[in-house]
Formats: C-alpha cells, sequence, structure tokens
C-alpha cells in the first residue's frame, strides 16, 4: 500500500513498498523517470541534484533517460550485447577480482577495495581504465550529492567540487556516459557487496560452506530507493497518484519481502539494467577465488 | 553545441525581476485581466519576461548549412529565411525544427493506447461538432481568412505521411463513411518525419520540420525558397505575375492561385493574397519612381521587405486587438509596435527599451533560444472554429445575395467563383459577416468529413478523407504537446482540479467528465476552447500565454523589424509607407469602391458598413 504524504508547495509524496506496486509503478505510462522539478521545494531539489547527470553537450545519462528515448534503447541494447559476454569481461578484470578476492578471504589488499571496484568495473567498458583515491573521491562525492542533505549538496556545489568531481568522472570514462554512470554511482552498490562478503567470509566456515550463489544472495542487495514523477495524475497500481507526484520506489524494502523477483536490477523491465548478468558474475568469481585459495 | 539553447540566455533587467516579484504577489490576489488598464498591461509584460525565461527551448535545428551567402542578404531577406541572424545563418530557416515552449522532457507523446484516449473521432462527435453555429460578433470572416493568410506564413508540418496511419476505433452507430473505414477504424496520417540526425540531448522528445521560414516574412505571398520566388515574379519593375486582374493559377491545382503557399485555398485566401500582391505591385510602382535606376532585383527586395513590415503590422495593431478586445490589448499591442510615448516611461525605462519605444527598431535579442516557431505556439493556432459552414455573397451594389456552402467556395472552384463574383463583391461579403467563435461544440461540420482535392498530376494518390477535428487532437498528442491541464501548469497557470473550473458553458463540464473521467485528460484544444475567457476576448487566457511570448518574439528576434529596421535596409518611402498605412488604406488603394462600407469602420477586421 502506498504511503502518500502531501504538504503543499513543499512536497507531493508516493511511497511504494510492495513488489507489485513497484513493478506496476515502473510499467505505468503515468509514471516519468525525469524529474520536472515541479509540485514542491523538495521536487524542485531533488530534481536539481539529478539535473547535474549530463555531459557538457547537455546529454542525459542513461539512467535518467526517459522511456521513450530511442537513445536509451540503443544504449541499452549495446550495453547489454557489451556486458553479457561474461567470460571475455572475467578474464579482462581478473587481477582485479583477485585482488577482490584476497580482500574478502584476509581483508587486506594493496588498494583500497573500493578503488579496485571502481576500476573493474571501468574496466568492463576500457581495458586501459585506471581508477586511483581522486576518481573514488569523486564518485563519492557524486553519490554525496546524490544522496546528501542540503546544507552538504550547497558545500559541494559552491565549493566547485561537484564539477570537479563530475568533469573528472566523464574525462576518465572519455565520455561515454554509461561507464560514467557505472563508475561514480552503480559501482557503490558492489562496493557494498563486497563489503557484506568480506563480513560473510570472517564469520565462521562460510567461505568453505556457501556457495557463489548463497553469497550473492546475502550480499547484493537493490539500491535502497530511486525516484520518479507522475507528470499528469492517473492510477497506479490501483490508487490515484495526482499529478507531480514525487514517486519513490523502496526497492531494496521489495526485495526483501520478494528476493526472487529480481527487482535489483528491474528484470524483465523496460529498464533492465544490463549489469544484471555481469554483476552477479564479478561478485560470484570473487567469492569463488576466494574460496579457491582458502582451500 | 550545447543542448542549453545554443548559448542564448536571457538577462533581466532590475525592474524586470522587481515586475516579475511584484506580480507574482499581486496575482495570488487578483487576475492580470481585472486590473486597471495600465497595471495590466505591465503585468502581460511581466508574464513576458516569466515566458522568455523558461519557456523558450531549443530543439536544434536539423537543416544542413543554408546555401550559400549571396550580396544583398545584408539588406533584405533571403528566400529561405537563412542568414537573418549572421552568426547563426540557420536559425529560422526553412526546413530547420520547430522548437518548444516547454522542458523537451514535458514534450514526450504518451503511447499505447494512453495515446488513443479517449478517441478523438468521440471529441470531434461529441464535444467539437458545430450543433448550432455560434458567431463571433466582433469580427468579420476577413479576420478568419487574415489567420490563415498569416499561419500560412510562419508554419508548415508538410504533408502527412501515407502507411503506419494511427488507427482510430469507431463506436457502433457512427456515421464515417464506410468508403473510409479500416476494419472497423479512421485512418490518420502521421505528420511527416523529421529525417534529420537527431542530437542526443533531445531524449524521447520527437521533432518535427517547419517546412515553411519561421519568419514574419510574407512567405506565404513569395514563397520558401528561390525557385518558387522565382515562379511568382513577373521579373519586371519588381513586381509580382498578373493574369489579368487575378493572380496566375496553380499549374498543378486546379482553380488556385499561384503564390507562395497556397494550401487550403478559399475564396478568404484568395482575396488577401490577391489584395497584398497587388499592394506589392504598387510599392514597387512608388520604389521605382523615387529610385529610377534601381533595377528589378532591388525593386523586388525592397518591396518584399516593406509590404512584409505593412503586413506584421497590421496583425500587430489591428487583427489581435480585434480578436483580443480588452483595454490592456487595446493599448499593449499598438505600443508593441509603436512603443509608449510617454515622458515618464522614457525617462524610466530608457529610450532604447522595447516597452518605450515598441519593439520595432528596437535591439534584435532571441532571448534564451534561438528563433523557432514552436509545437505550442501552433498548438493555440488551432482556430478551424472560425469558419462557417455557409459563407453568403452579397452583392455590394444591386443584387440577391446567395449563400454557399464553404466547400463550394473552396479548392478548385475558387477561381471560378472569384471571377463569377468579382473581387469587391467577395470583399465586401466577407467583411459583412461574422466567423464563429473559438467555442467548444462550434468546429465547422464540413471540415468533419472533407476530402481535399485531386491535384492535376493524376500517378498521385487522391487524399483520404479527413476528420479534421480528430486530426487536430491527434497532432497535438503525437508531437507530444501537452494535455490542456499539464500545459497550463508549464505556461504559468495554476493546474485546474476540477471540469468546473474550465467551464462554466452550460453542459459542457459534465460532457468533459463523461469523456475524460480526469480532469488531466482533457485535450488541450477541448480545454482552450471551453475555458471561459477574459473580458473581450475572442481566445482563452491559456493559448493566450503562448502568444504573449512568440507573437512579440516574431518580432524582436528578427533584425529586419529591429536593429535593421532603419532607412539604410527598408528607405525612407519604405519606413514611411509601413507608418502611413493600414488595412483600411490597403483595402480603399486597390477598391476605392469600398469607401461606404469601411466608413467609420475602426478595425477593418470587425464588421462593416452594409450599404445594400
Amino acid at each position: 500500500m502506498a504511503i502518500r504524504i502531501t504538504i503543499p508547495g513543499i512536497i507531493r509524496l508516493a511511497w511504494l513498498r510492495s513488489p507489485d506496486e513497484i513493478v506496476a509503478a515502473n510499467d505505468s505510462g503515468v509514471v516519468q523517470r525525469s524529474l520536472s522539478g515541479l509540485g514542491g521545494l523538495v521536487q524542485r531539489s531533488i530534481a536539481a541534484k539529478l539535473a547535474v547527470f549530463r555531459t557538457p553537450d547537455g546529454d542525459t545519462w542513461p539512467a535518467f533517460r526517459d522511456r521513450a528515448d530511442p537513445l536509451r534503447t540503443k544504449h541499452q541494447k549495446e550495453l547489454e550485447k557489451t556486458l553479457s559476454d561474461t567470460r571475455t569481461l572475467l578474464k579482462r578484470v581478473a587481477p582485479e577480482t583477485g585482488a577482490l578476492a584476497s580482500y574478502i578471504r584476509s581483508g587486506s589488499t594493496n588498494r583500497p577495495p573500493e578503488i579496485i571496484v571502481q576500476q573493474m568495473v571501468g574496466r568492463l567498458f576500457f581495458e586501459d581504465y585506471a581508477a586511483s583515491e581522486e576518481s573514488y573521491d569523486a564518485a563519492h562525492t557524486l553519490q554525496t550529492w546524490v544522496s546528501g542533505g542540503p546544507i552538504k549538496s550547497y558545500l559541494l556545489k559552491a565549493s566547485g567540487a561537484l564539477k570537479r568531481a563530475l568533469d573528472l568522472i566523464i574525462t576518465l570514462a572519455r565520455g561515454n556516459t554509461s561507464c560514467a554512470h557505472a563508475t561514480a554511482i552503480a559501482m557503490h552498490n558492489i562496493v557494498d557487496a563486497v563489503e557484506r562478503m568480506r563480513q560473510l567470509a570472517k564469520t565462521a566456515d562460510n567461505l568453505k560452506t556457501l556457495s557463489p550463489q548463497d553469497a550473492i544472495a546475502s550480499a547484493l542487495r537493490a539500491p535502497k530507493q530511486v525516484v520518479r514523477e507522475t507528470r499528469d495524475g492517473g492510477p497506479v497500481c490501483g490508487t490515484h497518484l495526482g499529478a507531480r507526484t514525487l514517486v519513490v520506489l523502496r526497492l531494496e524494502s521489495a526485495r526483501q519481502q520478494r528476493p526472487d523477483v529480481g527487482i535489483e536490477f528491474f528484470a524483465k523491465g523496460w529498464n533492465q539494467c544490463p549489469a544484471h548478468a555481469v554483476v552477479p558474475s564479478l561478485l560470484a568469481e570473487i567469492w569463488k577465488k576466494a574460496k579457491a585459495a582458502k582451500a | 553545441m550545447s543542448r542549453e539553447n545554443d548559448g542564448f540566455e536571457f538577462h533581466p533587467t532590475r525592474l524586470q525581476r522587481f515586475l516579475d516579484v511584484a506580480y507574482r504577489f499581486i496575482n495570488v490576489f487578483v487576475r492580470w485581466d481585472q486590473l486597471p488598464t495600465m497595471l495590466a498591461a505591465f503585468n502581460i509584460a511581466a508574464f513576458r519576461d516569466r515566458l522568455r525565461a523558461h519557456n523558450l527551448h531549443h530543439t536544434g535545428y536539423g537543416a544542413k548549412s543554408p546555401g550559400p551567402w549571396k550580396p544583398g542578404y545584408e539588406r533584405w531577406r533571403s528566400p529561405d529565411g537563412s542568414y537573418n541572424c549572421p552568426g547563426h545563418p540557420r536559425m529560422g530557416m526553412a526546413g530547420t525544427r520547430f522548437a518548444r515552449n516547454i522542458p523537451l522532457a514535458e514534450g514526450v507523446p504518451e503511447t499505447g493506447d494512453a495515446l488513443l484516449e479517449p478517441s478523438p473521432r468521440l471529441i470531434s462527435r461529441e464535444l467539437l461538432a458545430r450543433h448550432e453555429f455560434i458567431p463571433a460578433p466582433t469580427l468579420n470572416l476577413l479576420a478568419a481568412a487574415w489567420i490563415q493568410f498569416e499561419i500560412h506564413n510562419w508554419f508548415s508540418h508538410g504533408r502527412p505521411e501515407a502507411g503506419n496511419e494511427f488507427k482510430v476505433p469507431l463506436p457502433r452507430g457512427d456515421d464515417w463513411p464506410e468508403k473510409a473505414t479500416f476494419d472497423g477504424c479512421m485512418h490518420i496520417q502521421r505528420t511527416a518525419h523529421d529525417e534529420t540526425k537527431r542530437e542526443p540531448w533531445l531524449g524521447a522528445t520527437p521533432t518535427f520540420i517547419n517546412f515553411n521560414s519561421h519568419w514574419w516574412d510574407a512567405g506565404q505571398l513569395y514563397g520558401h525558397n528561390h525557385h518558387t520566388q522565382m515562379k511568382i515574379r513577373s521579373e519586371r519593375d519588381g513586381k509580382i505575375r498578373f493574369d489579368g486582374e487575378m493572380l496566375p493559377e496553380d499549374p498543378d491545382m486546379e482553380g488556385v492561385d499561384f503564390t507562395g503557399f497556397n494550401d487550403n485555398w478559399w475564396i478568404g485566401l484568395a482575396l488577401l493574397h490577391n489584395l497584398f500582391a497587388r499592394e506589392h505591385n504598387s510599392i514597387c510602382d512608388a520604389l521605382k519612381s523615387a529610385y529610377p535606376k534601381w533595377n528589378d532585383e532591388e525593386l523586388f527586395q525592397h518591396a518584399r521587405l516593406i509590404n512584409g513590415a505593412l503586413i506584421a503590422k497590421i496583425h500587430t495593431v489591428e487583427w489581435t486587438p480585434g480578436i483580443l478586445a480588452h483595454p490592456a490589448l487595446q493599448f499593449g499591442m499598438p505600443a508593441q509596435w509603436w512603443g509608449v510615448h510617454q515622458r515618464w516611461l522614457h525617462l524610466l525605462l530608457g529610450e532604447d527599451n522595447e516597452v518605450s519605444r515598441g519593439i520595432v527598431g528596437s535591439a534584435t535579442d532571441q532571448h534564451s533560444a534561438p528563433y523557432a516557431m514552436t509545437e505550442e505556439f501552433t498548438a493555440v493556432y488551432r482556430m478551424h472554429p472560425l469558419l462557417p459552414d455557409t459563407v453568403s455573397i452579397r452583392p455590394f451594389e444591386k443584387g440577391a445575395s446567395e449563400t454557399l456552402d464553404f466547400i463550394n467556395v473552396q479548392g478548385k472552384k475558387t477561381r471560378a467563383l472569384m471571377k463569377k463574383h468579382g473581387f469587391l463583391n467577395v470583399l465586401y461579403s466577407l467583411g459583412t459577416q461574422n466567423p464563429g467563435a473559438l467555442r467548444i461544440r462550434n468546429y465547422p461540420n464540413f471540415l468533419r468529413q472533407f476530402q481535399k482535392d485531386r491535384v492535376r498530376d493524376k500517378t498521385k494518390p487522391a487524399p483520404p478523407l479527413m476528420d479534421m477535428a480528430a486530426i487536430d487532437i491527434m497532432r497535438d498528442r503525437e508531437r507530444g504537446v501537452p494535455r490542456y491541464n499539464r500545459f497550463r501548469e508549464l505556461i504559468g497557470k495554476k493546474r485546474v482540479t476540477s471540469f468546473e473550473e474550465i467551464t462554466s458553458i452550460p453542459g459542457i463540464a459534465e460532457k468533459l467528465r463523461e469523456i475524460y473521467k480526469d480532469v488531466d485528460r482533457v485535450d488541450l484544444l477541448v480545454g482552450l476552447m471551453s475555458e471561459d475567457l477574459p473580458e473581450g476576448f475572442g481566445f482563452s487566457d491559456t493559448a493566450f500565454r503562448a502568444f504573449i511570448l512568440m507573437a512579440s518574439r516574431r518580432l524582436k528576434s528578427d533584425r529586419f523589424f529591429t536593429d535593421d529596421f532603419r532607412p539604410e535596409i527598408y528607405t525612407e518611402l519604405g519606413l514611411d509607407w509601413i507608418r502611413n498605412n493600414a488595412m483600411k488604406s490597403v483595402l480603399l488603394r486597390h477598391f476605392p469602391r469600398l469607401g461606404p462600407a469601411l466608413e467609420g469602420v475602426n478595425n477593418c477586421f470587425s464588421p462593416w458598413n452594409v450599404v445594400t
């Protein structure tokens, strides 16, 4: 059941938590990905935050493109094709998966694991992608920009840190907005998964007994939430949502209710994550390597 | 090229910022149209600045580079509108894209079933179809012809495409002819596809090409390319070619005059095209007397420039206040052209300000985007209810009048009718009868089952039978023009929350509820035609918001109305011609016998005196 909050001039919000609601809202023509900033101060602030994810030419990053956008479909297909060749990709990122396996096993690596994850993700796009502390800081800055409060966000913008971070991420991604999204935003989910795997490995003899699939099931989470907007009012999964409602899809909550629906990747939806196959493969490979070394 | 409107930005002055804030506050308590005249006029100016800052959105030019620069383009308009803005030669050129008045992400059409919901045919039958002719008593039928004449200057989406038509299911009992029904559906052709390369930042917003030049350059008379322009010219003394008293017949279209743009021809268009072609030739005569050494090209191009500006002036200071008879507009529209000659205002705003001196002759400014006509402006210009279903031809002197179905005063029948009755009688007839009002349930029924004439080339397919009312609905939907409520919001008005807030016309709110169920689903055209009007207005306040922005932009962005509106370009004679003439003087120059019909008539688009 959707939770709705309306404070005129401030916010009009609907929180969707059940898997059925989320799938229905995601498929509904009433709910859009692009945020207009209309409807209240909170909407305006969130839309302004997401509006920065553009190239200097104004090209919107793929994850923020609308359903009917022909380029989104094209990007998605191309990327899906590239990322579906998991065998080649796993070979390409073998040093990174090895290093992460070592981290899971022993808790130590030559470089911080989050930098290794960023490099691993970047190398899915470019064989010679090189992450650094600076590039990870940039990704962290962007993550803080998205999820941080208004004061933090203001400071990031006013200090120029936000622009520097965006410029660096886009430069490293060579203008490839899919790569930029993966190495700046999506990678944090993998960092969290690796960290959970590390916790798993520390406890009892999990590393010995748990299969890669079980480890992934325990470690991989969906993003906590994503936001959408209704342009006009209309019915969404049996509820009428008013125009300019900020629709918050609580993905992790839905995944916990029903782990099998693939909500973490919007599996089978129009916006299915192109990395839906490669991310579990990477995590499985890391766990396997960690397990093998232990043996 | 950046998505951020190709580098253009709006820079409001301190006074504009102040007025914006002040009027936001005032409008919480009082609507603009209920303010005293001067305050209301400044309220409109505040709306315009707000719209200039937020409602101009570039969609890319689409077209490749224009043709080469030719000597003379610095002094007169190129045939296709290129080089009007020397730094951006494609701006406004024929063959470039329509822009938008809404953020691009808001201009995404609905998909699947939603696109056809509710059925445009149902809307045509239940909401738009004329039950009884509702006249616009303050206007004459020339006002209807005039706006069509002007629209043919500004925009054309080209011929719709056959194949992949929208299939609109017909309800049981629909009277749509069997011969035009396919598997129980009415077909509606799609707008011509934009074949040019899409920029990645366009997202899901569809783009369409304007086949006409976007500028206010009288392209309906002179054509939108060099080839057409040369065909209409006599190549003697700069004049337009005539065949006796009339423009020659189009070799491709029986009964239709050959001119710059002659789609959807009828006697109203024939009158205005012939009138302003004659005016062009009169300007040529005057120019030749003043500048005897000028060749055909100099004479033609200068006459074109002067005639085009005269048409723009008539539209601004006569047609618009005619249809928007609110005191603020009666004051504001002439001020837009001439300025406000009040000393205090000049001291307050400066001599070069567009309010104090008028837009014409002020500095060129594109504001926040490169100039182009927009899809939303096209949408608010859907004014078919202005047309009646019948036209009376009244002899100016004596004889019986004849009432003809509109279908018999258009297309291939036009020239024969003009020859039979003569220009004077047809002008007088249109000047003395009312057009339809732009209201719901006043859409001409002949257009709801209309077939255009076939061209002479019989290898080309016959045009399909059309329900223009249903097509008007589908055009807005397919082009991603928002529905009425969202359009209101995006153009700076509050959304309505009930059907009753839109209209007080008896029975309409209930009908809207029955058909649309949800107030957010009401189509733009239906909302505009249903909306309660401000005092004196001939169309809705919502449509007016788009006009506030775009009507002045047509002047302000065009260097020939701003930086280059000067004697070195137009000649002193040209500026005098524009200053000293109006619709009445043009009519009387070419049809002096109309004198008694126009005596005491202040606006030639209001009904003339009936003298017989």
